[in-house]
């Protein structure tokens, strides 16, 4: 039997303020394998991308246990999360998310820089060549395009290479012919470092191109 | 126009309903700069009045006629008895006293027994006046000040010399009403009563001393008194005060010490001004999608403007009135405080004229500050709703309203020319600190591409943490500008007012003992002249001894005109000023003219010191009415010479031919150039042989000075401290407008692995960059403007302090590292998730 990559069980998300509790994932139970692409799919607000948050280290999870190469996630207070992010993960946003006072080179570098590797701009610019970005590689976001942008993320999540690769509706922002080649590039990347790629889309046509596709309904997998 | 104010005031309503959390900055560093101007000007109102109100109690009398190294005589006596309703004299002069071996330099106030016509001495042991000075056990009293009980250590009831004479010590002089000079004398004080130094040499002919005849007037008596005596008196060398300016000098130290803190509460002002912009701003860009609305709405730009213009204006309204009450309040905490280093009272209350003042500093700034933030309103389009718009786009406004900016701007410059009475000062401030702005802003880009330069560098890749700093600094839309300004501003207040006070204290305290002599000798007799040069010249430590005959006379007249007529208010000419004569032009370089011969007979000949006849707009061949005990003596300029008052050596302004002055009583002044070993035995043997004279150690008066100064500096240091209080109040602004940004690149990092030691690290590099960016270009401008001030203004040479660099350099950093550690809470405690959700 193949080891889970993530194991998720009964997992429970509630979030509160002063206006009452909302409970946002009603026990979940999940398991990822080495390897498997996995596309979470549902409605706007049914958890899909809150989950996917949990997966990732993000946020910690109200009930139940997220493992993630074996280790619980709940045990671990924010800064070893940081370095089991920084050791085995990457994650795409719908938003990029880059760092806006770095150029392209510096945002894909840095995660490289973090992991303590030697020749990170060496290696943020040969992935920054790979999504096709070789002459963008000292523009700062605010001076690319989204799709620009969001090549760049894909790089900066992939350059250390994680077996984990997380991805929350990475062409949510993006037109459709910008955002088709970004999901080729999306699984191309994957195929190169053989990680296991989770993502959360809305799109049925892309969850169609992963392994295994999960709904979630009203924060349950339905 | 009508309607359109109505809606904006409308919708400026509904605005307003949102509260005031978004301007406390903006409110923060308008109350801050006026009420710093407020108390400034209040503080000095009310010493002002406390002034006016005794003045009389410090002249010691209604009026006050003095002459020099005489009293009046039997004619004058007469005539001041005649105009007043009561008269006391009183004599002031230097003397030793003397305890054993122990002997110390003392201001005397010889006294009769009308002193004090107003006011109350304060004694300790208490006692009236009149009690102490009687004495006991047959030997006259004396009161003194507790400095001198201290440093000989005298207890009440012992004995001790004055002169020859024995006196003994009844009480501790507290306080004495007339004290006009605030205590400042070469020796601490000492009061007796005249008729006990009959018989003795100190008060003799040709000693140095003044005689006060203070005169109790009716009311109004004033000017009729003045009338009728000074026509007669002034030719003979008579000084009028009276009590409408009682302390002429306390006068002008507090008008302008007032007047230099009121310019650096002006330079707070503009401190604050960042602040008020930069909160503007950030208001307004929060606004742009509600001014995009109203504009599709179809709001006109007019109404726009309106509308925020009344928001900001109901604010400043609020914050002057804040800052006015703070200001009016302040005093009531301050001269407390204060008063034990003046003698006269304040009178507390609120004075509308400081308060007027200072809300109208606000008034000009607020609207200097904001005019150009606001401009921008007008920029905002409909479509901008389509788009992520902000108000930070680099255009310039309409030239209205540079024009109206200009104008403000010019307009503050004049009102603060005015109000300060140093319009020149007024006029350098405001060019210093537009520089300042400039340099600060230029810094604060050099500093960001300098940043991103060396965040690219090789070398920095290998320190991540560094690299990521230096990126963010040197990144669009990082916080390099805000913070070099409004830090550095401050800093560089302080940093020129440090640099200054060094100077002045360095030039006086640490020149001068290498180059000063170590004792002016004063009174010494014409038949102690030969002595007093025996004694020194075998003593070994001594290397130099200038002796010279010392007059003192008024210069009355130039060319037969009053000297007020021709040379103005010169200080040469305001007073009595020491004169001599020699045969040769000793230690001196005569410039112009020629010297007189050795031998010469004929009529009196002046040698002039150049500088001040140049000032004076005097020369060779004009004609000095110099009254001399009395007596008039006319002279002619025939040669200029230099003197340098520097090296507090022996100058003289005017010298004459011995002809013309050696009949006059006088005595002789001597300096000694002595090492310190010898100092001791040359006060203890030349005040054994000759009890009358009196030795003025200079390392002693140069300790007085530079106390006085110390405390003047600090009120000039608290005053630029409030400055960077308001900068430190900018820098917080600052630091929390670039919270959201923080915490937002905060959770980016820890997604991709970063842990939040390494983060605080980060965070706090940068600010401690831009930290050490603000105090570097501080300490360059400080020390520029503490420059400028000690060669044009003291004519002194310039040392760099390098500690007060280094103080204010390391006091950037810790400023901008706490302001920025002071949040770092939220983005570092903020989970990555909820951050990033926020913004997809």
């Amino acid at each position: 039997m193949t080891t889970p990559v993530l194991s998720l069980r009964d997992v429970r998300l509630t979030l509160g303020n002063n206006a009452g509790r909302t409970e946002i994932l009603k026990g979940i139970d999940l398991n990822v394998t080495t390897g498997e692409t996995v596309g979470l799919t549902g409605p706007s607000g049914s958890g899909k991308s809150s989950l996917l948050m949990l997966m990732g280290g993000l946020d910690q999870a109200t009930g139940g246990a997220v493992h993630a190469l074996g280790q619980d996630l709940g045990a671990m207070n924010e800064d070893r999360l940081a370095r089991f992010r920084r050791d085995h993960m990457g994650v795409v946003f719908q938003s990029f998310h880059l760092i806006p006072t770095m150029t392209a080179v510096e945002n894909v570098a840095t995660p490289l820089e973090l992991a303590g590797v030697s020749d990170a701009f060496d290696r943020a610019t040969q992935e920054l060549e790979a999504v096709g970005l070789s002459h963008r590689l000292h523009h700062y976001p605010s001076q690319m395009s989204g799709g620009e942008q969001q090549r760049v993320a894909l790089a900066r999540a992939a350059a250390p290479r994680p077996e984990i690769l997380l991805a929350d509706e990475p062409t949510g922002n993006l037109d459709g012919a910008t955002g088709a080649a970004i999901m080729d590039l999306l699984f191309g990347l994957r195929d190169r470092h053989g990680s296991t790629l989770i993502l959360v889309t809305h799109a049925s046509e892309l969850a169609e191109r992963c392994d295994r596709v999960v709904h979630i309904q009203d924060g349950r997998l339905a | 126009m009508i309607q359109n104010v109505a809606m904006a005031w409308r919708l400026t309503r509904r605005e307003l309903r949102g509260g005031i959390k978004g301007f406390r900055i903006f409110l923060a560093c308008l109350i801050l700069g006026v009420a710093a101007i407020a108390a400034v000007g209040s503080v000095r109102e009310a010493l002002r009045a406390g002034l006016s109100s005794q003045g009389a109690v410090l002249l010691g009398g209604d009026a006050s006629i003095s002459f020099t190294y005489r009293f009046a005589d039997e004619a004058e006596l007469a005539m001041i008895t005649d105009a007043a309703e009561d008269v006391s004299v009183v004599a002031d002069f230097r003397s030793m006293i003397v305890l054993g071996e122990e002997r110390a330099l003392t201001q005397v106030k010889a006294v009769d027994d009308a002193y004090p016509l107003y006011g109350t001495a304060k004694l300790d042991p208490p006692m009236p006046m009149a009690t102490a000075l009687d004495g006991m056990n047959g030997q006259p009293g004396i009161v003194m000040d507790d400095l001198l009980i201290d440093r000989l250590g005298l207890q009440v009831g012992d004995s001790l010399m004055l002169g020859e004479i024995p006196f003994v010590l009844m009480a501790e002089l507290v306080s004495e009403p007339d004290n006009a000079t605030g205590g400042f004398g070469l020796g601490p004080r000492s009061i007796l009563r005249r008729s006990a130094l009959e018989g003795s040499s100190l008060l003799s002919e040709g000693t140095l001393f003044d005689s006060h005849y203070r005169l109790r007037l009716p009311e109004g008596g004033i000017g009729p008194a003045y009338g009728a005596l000074m026509p007669d008196l002034e030719p003979n060398g008579a000084r009028w005060q009276d009590a409408r300016d009682g302390a002429p000098g306390m006068r002008r130290l507090i008008d302008r010490l007032g007047a230099f803190l009121v310019l650096v509460g002006l330079a707070g002002l503009a401190v604050g001004g960042v602040g008020i912009s930069a909160a503007i701003r950030s208001y307004l860009d929060e606004k742009t999608g509600t001014i995009a609305i109203l504009r599709a709405l179809g709001a006109e730009r007019r109404v726009i403007f309106l509308t925020y213009f009344l928001q900001i204006g109901i604010l400043t309204l609020l914050g002057l009135t804040l800052g006015v009450i703070l200001g009016a309040l302040i005093p009531a905490l301050l001269v407390p405080v204060i008063a034990q280093s003046l003698p006269v009272s304040a009178e507390l209350t609120v004075y509308p004229r400081p308060l007027a003042e200072a809300a109208l500093y606000g008034v000009l700034a607020a609207l200097l500050f904001t005019l150009w933030p606001l401009a921008r309103t007008e920029e905002v389009k409909a479509a901008d709703l389509f788009r992520d718009a902000a108000l930070g786009s680099n255009r310039l406004p309409r030239p209205l309203f540079i024009g109206l900016c200009v104008a403000i701007l010019a307009l503050l410059v004049w009102v603060a020319a005015r109000f300060s009475g140093m319009a020149p000062l007024a006029m350098w401030s405001f060019i210093g600190l537009g520089g300042a702005f400039a340099t600060l802003v230029l810094t604060g880009i050099a500093v960001k591409y300098a940043a991103r330069w060396l965040g690219h560098r090789q070398i920095l890749r290998r320190v991540p943490t560094l690299r990521m700093a230096f990126t963010a600094v040197g990144g669009p839309g990082g916080e390099a500008g805000a913070v070099v300004l409004s830090l550095g501003l401050g800093l560089a207040v302080l940093a020129a007012v440090g640099q200054i006070d060094n100077n002045l204290r360095g030039a006086i305290s640490r020149d001068l003992p290498d180059v000063a002599p170590s004792f002016f000798v004063v009174d010494i007799q014409p038949d102690q002249i030969d002595a007093v040069k025996a004694r020194l010249d075998g003593d070994p430590f001594v290397s130099r001894i200038d002796t010279a005959p010392m007059l003192r006379g008024v210069i009355t007249q130039i060319n037969d005109r009053p000297a007020r007529e021709v040379a103005g208010g010169h200080w040469v000419i305001r007073g009595d000023r020491g004169l001599t004569y020699s045969a040769q032009p000793t230690r001196t370089t005569v410039v112009e003219g020629e010297w007189w011969p050795e031998d010469y007979q004929g009529p009196p000949q002046i040698s002039f010191a150049a500088e001040e006849a140049r000032e004076m707009g005097i020369g060779i061949g004009d004609q000095l009415t110099i009254n001399i005990l009395g007596r008039d003596i006319t002279g002619e300029i025939t040669s200029l010479r230099e003197v340098d008052f520097s090296q507090a050596g022996m100058g003289f302004i005017l010298t004459m031919n011995p002809s013309a002055l050696a009949g006059a009583p006088h005595s002789y002044i001597a300096t000694i150039y002595s090492k310190q070993e010898g100092e001791a035995a040359i006060l203890r043997d030349l005040g054994n042989a000759h009890p009358n004279i009196t030795l003025i150690s200079v390392r002693d008066a140069i300790t007085q000075i530079t106390g006085l100064m110390g405390q003047v500096s600090a009120a000039i240091t608290y005053g630029a401290l409030a400055t960077l209080v308001t900068g430190f109040v900018v820098l917080m602004g600052a630091a929390a407008a670039g919270e959201r940004a923080r915490t937002y690149e905060a959770a980016i990092l820890k997604t991709l692995g970063a842990t939040r030691a390494g983060i605080l690290v980060n965070f706090a590099i940068r600010s401690a960059v831009l930290g050490a960016a603000a105090g570097l270009v501080a300490v360059v401008a400080g020390g520029i403007a503490g420059w400028a001030v000690t060669h044009y203004i003291m004519e002194e040479s310039f040392a760099f302090d390098l500690p007060n660099a280094l103080a204010i350099v390391s006091g950037g950093v810790l400023a901008t590292v706490l302001a920025g550690l002071f949040f770092a809470y939220r983005p570092l405690s903020a989970k990555p998730a909820r951050v990033l959700r926020a913004r997809e």
